[in-house]
């Protein structure tokens, strides 16, 4: 039999199928066109058309078709040629998708590297953990193999950002999970009068209703019903064809749409989640034509697809019983069905599939699936008799059945992630074979499969006992309802696994992980849930153990001969289903603030540069001139006239109050309490251990009005410490953060005198207003505070104003120093400015462990006060040796070798002594001059030290006395 | 090579021992106990009978081998650190791990990368010289690099950001490498066990005996177990073993998170981080990128995920690698990093005789595991500490002697 | 994300919130050894359990006290600092976790 034989296999019209007839769509794939309807997914309609071999394993290279048709399995994935990894299982078909399988050489049908499958017994679990390192020099050469081989689809660097919203939802109860359970609770609590999220990935509601008919109305009927109830309730919102990608704190659940993330808070979860159908594991169980019996149900009855011509049902459940009536139903010969229980014939089932004429062979296994000769599909099956207690197999008996395909039908595991996230305790019910919650977190809740009820009417009540318990839990009163625990067979045999000696039978399809690699593995010591999953990487792949993870557990219970429940569960991370880049990171925000004058700056070609959340002007761009050229002539504006620039974004901060003098002498090293109004004082800040924080300026604007200026960067830690310390000392003191409220220009230069004066009505006379002076008076009519400031010019004051006034002041500033002059300069340039006077900046010439011994700050740390934050620590610094100390440096007025940076070293007699901070230089001094950390024994004024230069020459610095310039 | 392969293929039975013994019944006494078999405890035990012949020792975990934050980081090795003593100590390591597969004789895929750190701002671009300038200093391979070398390691990089903070340059540190995490605690324990080290799991150490001031033993789900010299190398769960001993440290216990994707076709060559956008990646030799960000903002004693971290990782991945929009992140996971005030490691004999700690990892204690191994080693077979730690230890807090590392280590991984 | 209770302003998310550490009682600076002072500054109590924590409500700037458990992450009750706890919010559960051990086990 030849395969992509595209035979069709769709159906005549099925009631309640998912597909529009009416609406034909083309497309291709592997470079075939074939057409399809809409509502299928792109397998269905590839099934449809007879093609069976839809992608190739990660490790081995093996054909394979539809094994769950659920997404619990990633056998087919596929490229549209810009999207890769697409799971055909699930995705909706589009006009005019040219498709191919991800991860092959030479197409899927003639896959060149299903050559790694024939030698497959090269390749143990784990043997690359023992090969190819030895020699090490070669490893290099293997891993470019090993590299190439790995990975499955290609990515698309040209792929467009796409940046998905992101919605917040709040309900009462989010039932997760929309088949009868699910239904029956969001109906039971929104009748209640509660608002009711339910979320089903499917396209359509009704879980298992929609396929699981034993070849009957009844399952269809029960939809119908609840279907009705649905429409009839407004206070259900659904959201189809989404599911929720795990359970976070507080019961949150983002629940993933096509159209992007909608995080969920409700007040109360019911997980009805249902179970994922776990493969039997026999050799070639996962050649294509082999699928389970709840995907060959989906094929028949969403999307009127015939899943084999002639097939054999290999069951351990009821279930597969259901599945050989519907797929009669759906015109299969089934030529058998094999039981691999004892007790097969007290199935429900049996008579009416003997009346049918199907042939059932209890106590039974499928030994092995033929593979055809092309090794593309199944052209039999061994059968043999089975002994389930020990699990063996009798092959003298075997019995060999042709057939074009496998039903599967063995049991099932729980879909229970999300309940495990929210911190489930979970015990093993032997009755079912099945971990079932035993405790849930407040406000978690459990329905159906999930929660081990089987019996399809029960389902239902079971979702009504959840709704109940959730009512109750919100405080509502209902009646509690009571369902009865599982009764009959197990709906999951205990050991679906059929050993054979060949092997190639598989537990895990992600990984082509057979039976034998689980007890090589334990063989080795990985005996361990864990170590076992880390080792065989069992449960690793994509579809992150939905399908094997239960068998995984099993063998290792057997292997180790303990019961399931000793061997436990591996953990269960977010998310439910991988989930895009583009869905999580949604329109990833870029928070940041500008001052009033930000678009002044643009006009004047400011290069701007982050600080903090603000963008300020690093220097505006001259055009013929570089950034360094452009600095220096900012700085001799100021040097020789006046400059002008935005300090707007610095912390601002008033304390006042009865208490702010005694408040800000606590906080800060300096003393206040005694400070003059009218005037300023240098505020060093300290955390407890001593370390430089911050620093700036105090005015003393009123009796009870402080005013602090503080580093922009900081701003926001700072006034969060001062209100921590505030709530401590519980003084008489308001904290006001006015950073954005207020504006702040600061123009500095010989002539900033002169340009200011004629803005204001104040005596600015050296006399009248000397450094450290601080007054508020009106500028253009409305009210500034001003500030003899220091710390980029001899003269120089900062104009505070209300921000919506800032430019307004700033224009005003310009056109008042016109005949002056004035030049607008940028933090750069404020850098350079700031050295020339011997300033240090927090952050730039300090770290994270700085104590103000190491800046020669002595003069700001007032230790006769009785208490401020650090003093303690540094009584205990002070008597420790220092290791390095901050000094001034010039370079001689001639060098011109390798230019030093900053961070640039400090050695001596090769041994690291410290390392420049600030380096630069100085057009007002001349040559270069810097700030560094030397080796304390070397601080002396005059004394030499070495910096090693980026080329690894090494410059001589002298220390000298700041200012580096005669001032003006 | 060939012969291993033919072994598996020809071998017919599989005849590959176990790793490690399955020790179940625990001696009355060992001359050392380690408690925690993760990869440093491992490696601990491991020197402690090579290099010193101590082999009468316990290895007392508590899960399984490997299962806490040696399993859970993202497998980077690199030694570009800020401080002297870091750099020394840290390139110590990547020397071990360089020999380590053959040493062990398992295959660690311990593959070079490179590993470029970049700058985002200027700020950024001063510590990254600075980190530059001390590494090769001490003969450790660093240098800051403009945006074209970036892009010529990595094209696929966005060097704008989507526009939203640009790349200014990088620190490029060539020996930066991943490994195969959980293959380290693996081939340690095979090593030690072999050299006669007993490894017991599913052991939990529910209390230290000390009598004054010195220890006698430990009590544990198995029994009493008595030992004059106990190495706690337990990472996340240290606050819990020093309250045992009375013991203060100023750890403080932060989850760090990662996520995988999907495996796809290799294109990721080398390690990138970015601080200023707290992201780190690198591709697996799976094919998955595997993703990390910097710690949780605050103190919890569990491994839960949040959707907060992976929002804003994603996020800024994306604005990494814009064409990454439909890539999906299959797995998150979360570690607990016992993290100190200074960024450095917690290392060496403590006020109790015979408590020896390996603690203080913070998020760089993957690349430390074959160094912290040899030199926690020497330091239980002296009782003094091993001269590269030095500075690492715990009594540098009382005497306000902490460590540099703090200037370099908003993301550092 | 998590929710925590502000006592200022009720149940926020906790990207509203910023971490303020572990409170200390500061000895006196005036009667302790430079080892008790150091060991103030540095020293941690870092073992889980129920620790009384600072947190700063970022839009309000409140800093506030919350009891939490470190290793459930289960806050038990937030106020001002100084002033009389209030009564327990049952809101406020997301599910009492066992020890460590089972929540690793399970989680």
């Amino acid at each position: 039999m030849s395969y992509q034989n595209k035979d069709n296999m769709r159906l005549a019209k099925k009631i309640g199928e998912w597909i529009d007839r009416d609406k034909v769509i083309k497309f291709s794939f592997e470079g075939e066109d074939y057409t399809g309807y809409e509502g299928d997914t792109i397998t269905s309609a590839l099934w449809a058309n007879g093609v069976k071999v839809l992608g190739r394993s990660f490790k081995y290279h093996r054909a394979r078709g539809v094994l769950s048709l659920a997404n619990h399995d990633v056998n087919i994935l596929v490229t549209d040629g810009v999207d890769t990894n697409i799971r055909a299982d699930v995705v909706t078909l589009q006009s005019g998708m040219t498709l191919k399988v991800v991860n092959t050489e030479g197409g899927v049908v003639n896959d060149k590297k299903k050559i790694i499958d024939s030698i497959s017994a090269l390749l143990p679990v784990g043997f690359y953990y023992k090969a190819f390192h030895s020699p090490a020099v070669l490893f290099p050469f293997w891993e470019k193999f090993i590299r190439k081989a790995a990975g499955l689809g290609v990515v698309n660097f040209n792929y467009p950002r796409i940046t998905q919203r992101k919605l917040n939802a709040y309900c009462d109860v989010l039932v997760i999970g929309a088949g009868p359970s699910g239904l029956s609770a969001a109906l039971m609590a929104a009748s209640n009068g509660l608002e009711v999220i339910l979320v089903d990935e499917n396209q359509q509601l009704g879980g298992s209703l929609v396929y699981d008919r034993a070849g009957g109305n009844a399952a269809k009927e029960m939809l119908d019903e609840l279907s009705v109830k649905m429409a009839e309730t407004p206070n259900i919102k659904v959201y189809t064809g989404s599911y929720a990608a795990g359970y976070y704190a507080d019961h949150m659940v983002p629940i993933v749409t096509a159209k992007g993330i909608t995080k969920v808070r409700a007040k109360t979860v019911i997980a009805a989640t249902g179970a994922f159908e776990q493969p039997p594991v026999f050799r070639h169980n996962d050649l294509p034509g082999v699928m389970l019996g709840s995907a060959a149900q989906r094929l028949i009855y969403r999307y009127g697809v015939k899943p084999f011509n002639t097939c054999v049902v290999v069951t351990a459940n009821a279930h597969g019983y259901r599945v050989a009536l519907d797929l009669l139903n759906a015109g299969c010969t089934v030529v058998a069905l094999v039981d691999m229980r004892a007790e097969a014939d007290r199935d429900q089932y049996v008579g009416e599939l003997a009346r049918k004429g199907v042939k059932i062979y209890s106590s039974y296994c499928v030994y092995e699936a033929l593979p055809s000769k092309s090794k593309l599909g199944v052209r039999g099956v061994t059968i043999c008799p089975f002994d389930e207690k020990n699990g063996t197999s009798n092959t003298a008996n075997s019995i060999t059945l042709d057939c074009d395909g496998i039903a599967m039908s063995a049991g099932w595991a729980p879909a229970a992630a999300l309940l495990y996230q929210s911190g489930m305790g979970v015990r093993f019910d032997n009755d079912i074979q099945q971990f079932v919650p035993n405790s849930l977190p407040n406000g978690i809740f459990a329905a159906g499969k999930v929660n081990g009820v089987y019996n399809i009417k029960q389902r239902g009540l079971d979702g009504m006992r959840a709704a109940a318990a959730a009512l109750q839990y919100l405080g509502k009163s209902v009646e509690t309802i009571n369902v009865d625990h599982h009764q009959g067979a197990s709906p999951s045999h205990f050991y679906p696994i059929v050993m054979h000696p060949k092997g190639k039978n598989f537990v895990d399809f992600d990984e082509d992980i057979a039976v034998k690699d689980f007890i090589n593995a334990a063989q080795e010591g990985f005996d361990n849930i864990e170590l076992m999953k880390r080792f065989t990487t069992v449960g690793m792949g994509p579809s992150q153990g939905k399908h094997s993870n239960m068998n995984a557990i099993r063998i290792l219970a057997k292997i180790r001969n303990l019961p399931v429940e000793k061997i436990g569960t591996t953990t269960a991370r977010p998310f439910f289903h991988p989930t895009p880049f583009g869905h999580l990171g949604g329109r990833s925000f870029h928070a940041h603030r500008l001052t009033t004058i930000h678009m002044w700056h643009k006009a004047a070609n400011a290069v701007f540069v982050d600080v903090g959340a603000w963008s300020r002007p690093a220097y505006y761009q001259k055009s013929g001139l570089s950034r360094i050229e452009t600095l220096q002539q900012e700085a001799i504006a100021v040097r020789q006239s006046v400059g002008i620039i935005d300090g707007g974004t610095l912390g601002k901060i008033e304390v006042c109050g009865p208490d702010a003098g005694l408040f800000l002498e606590r906080f800060y090293t300096g003393k206040y309490i005694d400070q003059k109004v009218g005037t300023t004082r240098y505020a060093l800040m300290l955390d407890e251990s001593g370390v430089i924080v911050d620093d700036g300026i105090a005015s003393r604007l009123a009796e009870q009005l402080f005013y602090l200026t503080v580093s922009t960067s900081n701003a926001a830690a700072v006034y969060r410490e001062m209100q921590r310390w505030l709530q401590i000392w519980q003084l008489n003191v308001g904290l006001v953060n006015v950073t954005g409220a207020y504006g702040l220009i600061n123009i500095a230069g010989p002539k900033s005198r002169d340009v200011l004066a004629k803005l204001v009505d104040i005596e600015l006379s050296e006399a009248n207003f000397p450094i450290g002076s601080a007054l508020e008076t009106q500028i253009l009519g409305f009210s500034a505070r001003i500030i003899r400031v220091g710390f980029v010019a001899n003269l120089a004051y900062e104009i505070h104003m209300p921000s919506a006034q800032a430019l307004n002041a700033w224009k005003a500033l310009m056109q008042s120093g016109v005949k002056e002059g004035i030049r607008p300069f940028g933090t750069d340039t404020q850098r350079l400015l700031r050295l020339e006077l011997g300033h240090h900046m927090p952050g730039y010439d300090t770290d994270g462990l700085t104590i103000p011994y190491e800046v020669g700050a002595e003069h700001a740390l007032a230790m006769d006060k009785p208490f401020f934050v650090g003093q303690r620590s540094l009584q205990i610094i002070a008597k420790k040796p220092r290791n390095k100390i901050l000094v001034s440096f010039v370079l001689p007025l001639d060098y011109s070798s390798e230019m030093p940076q900053d961070c640039n070293l400090v050695i001596d007699d090769g041994v690291i002594k410290g390392r420049v901070t600030s380096v630069s230089y100085s057009p007002a001094a001349k040559c270069v001059i810097g700030l560094a950390y030397v080796h304390p024994t070397q601080n002396q004024l005059g004394a030499t030290f070495e910096i090693r230069t980026d080329n690894g020459s090494l410059a001589k610095a002298t220390i000298v006395k700041t200012p580096f310039f005669n001032a003006e | 090579m060939a012969y291993q392969l033919l072994k598996f293929a020809l071998g017919g039975e599989y005849k590959e021992p176990r790793f490690f013994r399955d020790c179940q019944t625990p001696k009355k006494s060992y001359d050392a106990i380690i408690i925690g078999g993760g990869g440093h405890g491992l490696a601990a035990a491991y020197y402690l009978a090579k290099d010193h012949g101590i082999t009468n020792v316990a290895v007392l975990e508590r899960g399984y081998i490997g299962g806490g934050n040696t399993g859970r980081n993202t497998a980077i090795v690199r030694s570009n650190y800020l401080t002297p003593d870091g750099v020394n100590f840290y390139d110590a390591s990547v020397k071990l791990f360089q020999g380590l597969s053959t040493e062990l004789d398992i295959n660690l895929f311990y593959t070079n990368r490179g590993h470029f750190t970049l700058a985002h701002s200027e700020s950024a671009m001063r510590t990254m010289r600075w980190r530059a300038e001390v590494n090769k200093h001490v003969g450790v391979k660093s240098e800051v690099v403009g945006t074209d070398e970036i892009s010529k390691a990595c094209p696929q990089l966005d060097i704008s950001c989507s526009g939203k903070s640009p790349i200014l340059g990088a620190l490029y540190h060539e020996p930066g490498s991943i490994a195969r995490h959980d293959a380290v605690a693996w081939g340690y324990a095979r090593a030690a066990d072999s050299m006669g080290v007993e490894i017991f799991q599913n052991t939990e150490v529910q209390s230290i005996d000390v009598k004054n001031d010195q220890v006698q033993g430990v009590q544990t789900n198995r029994g009493y177990i008595a030992t004059g010299k106990v190495l706690s190398a337990v990472a996340g769960f240290t606050p819990r073993i020093t309250k045992m001993v009375n013991l203060k440290t100023p750890i403080v216990i932060q989850p760090l998170q990662a996520c995988v994707t999907e495996p796809m076709k290799p294109w990721l060559d080398t390690i990138l981080v970015s601080g200023s956008l707290h992201v780190y990646v690198s591709q697996s030799s799976r094919g998955e990128l595997v993703m990390g960000s910097a710690l949780d903002p605050y103190e919890v004693h569990h491994t839960k995920s949040t959707f907060d971290f992976v929002e804003g990782l994603t996020s800024h991945i994306a604005d990494m690698f814009p064409f990454l929009s439909n890539v999906k992140v299959v797995r998150q996971w979360a570690g607990m990093a016992d993290v100190t005030p200074d960024f450095a490691p917690l290392m060496g004999i403590t006020p109790i005789k015979g408590f020896y700690l390996d603690a203080g990892w913070g998020t760089w204690g993957f690349k430390a595991t074959p160094i912290s191994g040899k030199t926690m080693a020497h330091t239980l077979a002296h009782d003094k500490a091993h001269d590269l730690i030095h500075s690492f230890r715990l009594s540098r807090f009382d005497e306000y002697e902490l460590t540099g590392e703090k200037g370099a280590a908003s993301v550092g991984h | 994300m998590k929710l925590l209770n502000c006592p200022m302003n009720g149940l926020r998310p906790l990207g509203e919130f910023i971490y303020g550490g572990e409170y200390r009682e500061m000895p006196n600076p005036n009667n302790s050894s430079d080892l008790e002072w150091a060991s103030y500054v540095h020293y941690r109590d870092n073992a889980p359990g129920v620790k009384k924590e600072w947190w700063f409500h970022s839009p309000s700037g409140t800093w506030f006290i919350a009891e939490r458990n470190t290793l459930s992450d289960e806050v038990l009750n937030t106020y001002l600092f100084g002033k009389a706890p209030f009564p327990k919010n049952e809101n406020l559960s997301d599910g009492k976790l066992g020890d460590e051990k089972n929540t690793e086990l399970s989680a």
